[in-house]
């Protein structure tokens, strides 16, 4: 019901004179899956994304992006805001936005959000998937970016901490983002970020519901990351590092990585691999332990910049459950 | 002898020249701006820059506007190659990718010269590529000290 009532108010939207006048854009990002898993054979719809843009006037924008998925738990399909961002551009290459973002940790996070088709593969890497970083932060920043000879970039944050929710803090503490970036030269860029937050006594993060933790957590995250996209070569690489400081337990240490490359073999094919770990100290008592190693390697074939198809295969370790394997197809579109 | 060969034979190679030399001639491209805060001559550095979307802001503080030929034109073609140094394809990613990380807002795409030419002449802060054209009322930006690229 929920699904058709946005649609319907989207409808409306787009029907309406005004939006055309503040130059507002629509546009949606889907992808469709075929999986072989244990030679069963199974169709996946993945994200159906709806993003709107809109300019308000020259210096006020917005940006909405909803993802509509289908919750394995509840049976039926999910409406999940992902970003909402108001953004003021106040002085040159300077801006100031407030609302939800994707927090601006990682250059997979803050640049593929949920459209597939920008994905080099089909899915996320591990450090994504097992809430290493916390994928959504609600508060305000100051963003920068293009400054200077080497195009440094910036993103500080605060907002509201893990476990909160869209409308309300769970304590005092706010969450602080620091992000840096630079982009020595075209199709590169080198980038590193800070985030700290208090982690109240009870908090369920929205992504781990089953994360309860009985005593304030400090959470430090570092991040580096390299990206490079040429004609030819692929390589992107991303390393966190994760401190978590109990009183009772001290300080404890995981790190996430992943690792991609590429290489355009003729204008439209990528052939890739990606290895992604997560290592988690013995004494870990934030994360789930369970370290992952996986490896995936495929083909994209990229029909052109809104349809991009890849074939691949994935092999996952996981240290507390049975060796996966599996051969994963998806089309991955936008329009 | 030789006033045969002026009076005659050079006319005749001239003329057979000509559609080559008014061709390379065409595939001359040129940058134009609106009057208001568009600055007359840039180096190539900074035309990369404002025509990559990484300049949000002219020095005066007017937004900058893109207006660029749809890249299944010919134009738009040689824009996307010699311009960006990208495919057409690869154009198209790279600004609908900045525009859904929120970093600028994308750019307007025409499919004639002519309505290009009067959206830069008629918005403040726009520029755009077009072919060469000899319209004298256009306000043509230099870069690097050349009007054509």
């Amino acid at each position: 019901m929920k699904l058709i009532d946005l649609w319907c108010f989207i409808l409306l939207l787009s029907l309406s004179d005004s939006i055309f006048s503040q130059d507002t854009k629509i546009r949606g990002f889907i992808d469709i899956n075929t999986l072989v898993e244990n030679d069963d054979l199974s169709f996946q719809i993945g994200e159906y994304d709806l993003f709107i843009t809109s300019e308000l006037n020259d210096r006020i924008s917005f940006l909405g992006e909803t993802v509509f998925r289908y919750d394995l738990a509840k049976d039926d399909f999910e409406v999940s805001v992902e970003r909402v961002i108001i953004k003021y551009n106040y002085f040159g290459n300077h801006s100031f936005l407030i609302g939800k973002h994707h927090t601006p940790l990682n250059y997979w996070n803050d640049s593929y959000h949920h459209g597939r088709v920008f994905f080099p593969t089909i899915d996320r890497p591990y450090l994504f998937r097992k809430n290493i970083i916390p994928l959504h932060t609600t508060g305000a920043s100051l963003q920068g970016m293009n400054l200077g000879r080497l195009r440094f970039g910036y993103d500080l944050m605060v907002g509201n901490g893990i476990g909160s929710s869209d409308l309300k803090d769970n304590n005092s503490h706010k969450s602080i983002t620091a992000a840096v970036h630079i982009r020595p030269l075209d199709r590169m860029r080198i980038g590193a970020s800070f985030y700290h937050d208090n982690i109240t006594p009870g908090a369920v993060d929205h992504h781990s519901p089953t994360l309860k933790i009985e005593e304030e957590v400090k959470q430090q995250l570092y991040t580096t990351s390299f990206a490079y996209f040429g004609k030819k070569l692929e390589l992107l690489t991303e390393v966190t590092y994760a401190t978590n400081t109990a009183d009772s337990m001290g300080a404890v240490n995981s790190v996430a990585s992943y690792f991609y490359a590429g290489y355009r073999i003729k204008e439209k094919i990528v052939p890739y691999f990606r290895i992604d770990s997560l290592n988690f100290e013995d004494e870990e008592f934030y994360y789930t332990n369970n370290d992952v190693t996986t490896f995936v390697t495929g083909i994209r074939y990229e029909i052109n910049y809104l349809a991009v198809l890849k074939l691949e295969y994935q092999h996952e370790s996981i240290s507390l459950l049975d060796n996966i394997n599996r051969v994963k197809l998806q089309i991955a579109i936008g329009f | 002898m030789k006033q045969i060969i002026f009076h005659i034979v050079l006319p005749i190679l001239i003329g057979l020249l000509a559609p080559t030399l008014v061709s390379a001639q065409d595939s001359s491209l040129i940058v134009i701006g609106n009057e208001v805060s568009v600055p007359s001559e840039m180096d190539l550095k900074q035309f990369k820059s404002v025509i990559r979307g990484e300049k949000l802001r002219w020095n005066d503080g007017k937004q900058v506007i893109i207006a660029l030929m749809k890249s299944n034109t010919s134009v738009g073609k040689e824009t996307c190659t010699r311009i960006y140094n990208m495919s057409p394809n690869e154009l198209n990613k790279y600004f609908l990718a900045l525009v859904f990380q929120g970093r600028i807002k994308a750019p307007t795409f025409f499919t004639s010269s002519n309505e290009l030419s009067t959206f830069v002449a008629e918005t403040p802060g726009a520029i755009g590529v077009i072919d060469y054209t000899d319209d004298s009322t256009l306000k043509i930006i230099t870069v690097d000290g050349k009007t054509k690229l």
